[in-house]
């Protein structure tokens, strides 16, 4: 990816819009009694087009920014988040991607990942209550969620991010030359 | 160049795990900080006004969910409302019979929210996304008086108490996250009792430290017992509706001295809550 002022204005944008609309819209929904986590989604997008260091430092933005808008223990959410770009992100960087299944599976992954990351940090700080087995159906419902959406966000990431993409297929449009003298 | 890279590469990543980890040190069990405020302040009127631009659409999906759940309430609130019927009666004898001794003792009292609280309605307009943690974010703070530990309450019963609040919106710990602990009783026998979540079902909590040598029944109300000695008092007035018992196992309640709790509220889909502001806490 190729870093600018002007992508780097976009980055912070999709962050903002991404968390945002977490918290004011997807948090409260609940279809089937559970409500869609989108940001680990975001954060493997980000990750899958931009690299490992994108994915990292994406995650840790949108997890810090969770973090202060939810007045959870800081840095936290930031600890899981940027894992997750920053895994989705070498996931890139070794291994060819040719189907179009990647994006979601990974998607689908990276909410099961950050999900048992946050219950790693929440366990990390000491819960005094008990956990129930319903926490695994949250987890599992919500990783399908991850799925579900994994591809309409990956769209989005890589059509706001498109100009600062290196691969980018549109590039091989086809013109047909043009014969001078003709 | 390319070790340079690398090396700039590592240098990055260990800087944000650590950056990470000295965040969570500071501020672990700090409540808010003056960072998470500043942010809270910044961001509280677009998450408001992101909140009802995205309230239809939140408001459609959410339909389909109650309409699946809808169908295995029905059966459930049927039988209820029998026993609701059979009960109203009574009660209304009752509701005549305190009316005139709230009038001897001098109460003010109306309905579930104690005297000398004042409630201020405010609308949830942020939710944590992750299980682990069950906060919302209102739109009412501390402009509208509003203080830390208020209790909240929505028309069904008590939803959670304040954690954090800033001029225009407050964080509401809700009575399912993992740090939630409420002094509750069950009327009429006045078993005391601690009511803690379980987290991952927030439509089952668990009232704890009972007296195992008295028998709690299924459907008995669970309200909070408001205690205070020496000093020190709960954060929640006396007799908020907290749910009803709904398991009561004898092993449980012998060996682990517990029950089996579903709350009034259903803390899933909360929308409008009450602050009960002011009180003698």
């Amino acid at each position: 990816m190729i870093l600018t002022p002007k992508i780097l204005a976009r980055l912070l944008a999709l962050v903002l819009l991404g968390v945002l609309l977490q918290l004011s819209f997807f948090s409260q929904v609940a279809v089937f009694h559970v409500s869609p986590d989108v940001l680990p989604a975001l954060v493997v997008s980000l990750g899958l087009l931009g690299g490992s260091m994108t994915g990292a430092v994406t995650g840790f933005a949108v997890g810090f920014l969770l973090d202060c808008l939810l007045v959870a223990p800081l840095g936290g959410g930031s600890l899981v988040l940027l894992a997750t770009g920053y895994l989705a992100g070498l996931f890139r960087e070794r291994f060819e991607i040719h189907s179009r299944m990647v994006a979601p599976l990974l998607c689908m992954l990276g909410t099961l990942f950050a999900e048992l990351g946050f219950g790693a940090v929440q366990l990390m700080l000491g819960i005094d209550s008990s956990v129930s087995t319903g926490v695994i159906r949250d987890m599992l419902i919500k990783s399908a969620y991850g799925f579900l959406l994994g591809w309409p966000i990956y769209l989005g990431v890589k059509r706001a991010l498109r100009p600062a993409l290196v691969e980018e297929p549109a590039a091989r449009r086809r013109r047909p030359p043009t014969v001078l003298g003709a | 160049m390319y070790r340079k890279q690398v090396r700039r590469r590592r240098a990055v990543l260990a800087l944000l795990v650590i950056g990470s980890f000295v965040l969570l040190t500071i501020t672990y069990g700090q409540g808010s900080n003056g960072v998470q405020r500043s942010v809270s302040t910044i961001f509280s009127p677009v998450q408001s006004a992101a909140d009802r631009a995205l309230k239809p659409a939140r408001d459609l999906i959410n339909w389909f969910d109650e309409t699946f759940d809808a169908k295995g309430r029905n059966a459930r609130l049927h039988g209820e409302l029998e026993v609701a019927r059979r009960q109203s009666v009574g009660a209304k004898a009752a509701l005549a019979e305190n009316a005139q001794l709230r009038k001897i003792v001098g109460l003010d009292r109306g309905g579930a929210i104690p005297s000398g609280y004042k409630p201020v309605t405010g609308r949830v307009i942020a939710r944590s996304p992750t299980v682990w943690f069950a906060d919302v974010t209102i739109d009412i703070g501390s402009s509208q008086g509003v203080e830390l530990n208020d209790p909240v309450v929505n028309g069904d019963g008590l939803v959670g108490k304040v954690s954090s609040v800033i001029g225009g919106s407050a964080q509401v710990t809700l009575i399912a996250d993992g740090s939630s602990a409420v002094a509750a009783k069950v009327v009429p026998p006045g078993i005391q009792g601690v009511i803690r979540p379980q987290v991952g079902e927030p439509g089952d909590l668990i009232l704890d430290f009972i007296d195992s040598s008295k028998r709690v029944h299924a459907g008995e109300p669970v309200v909070t017992s408001g205690w205070s000695a020496q000093g020190l008092a709960s954060h929640f007035p006396p007799n908020i509706p907290i749910g009803e018992v709904t398991r009561t196992p004898i092993v449980e309640q012998e060996a682990q001295q517990q029950v089996h709790v579903r709350p009034y509220a259903d803390l899933r889909d909360l929308d409008l809550v009450q602050v009960l502001t002011g009180g003698s806490r």
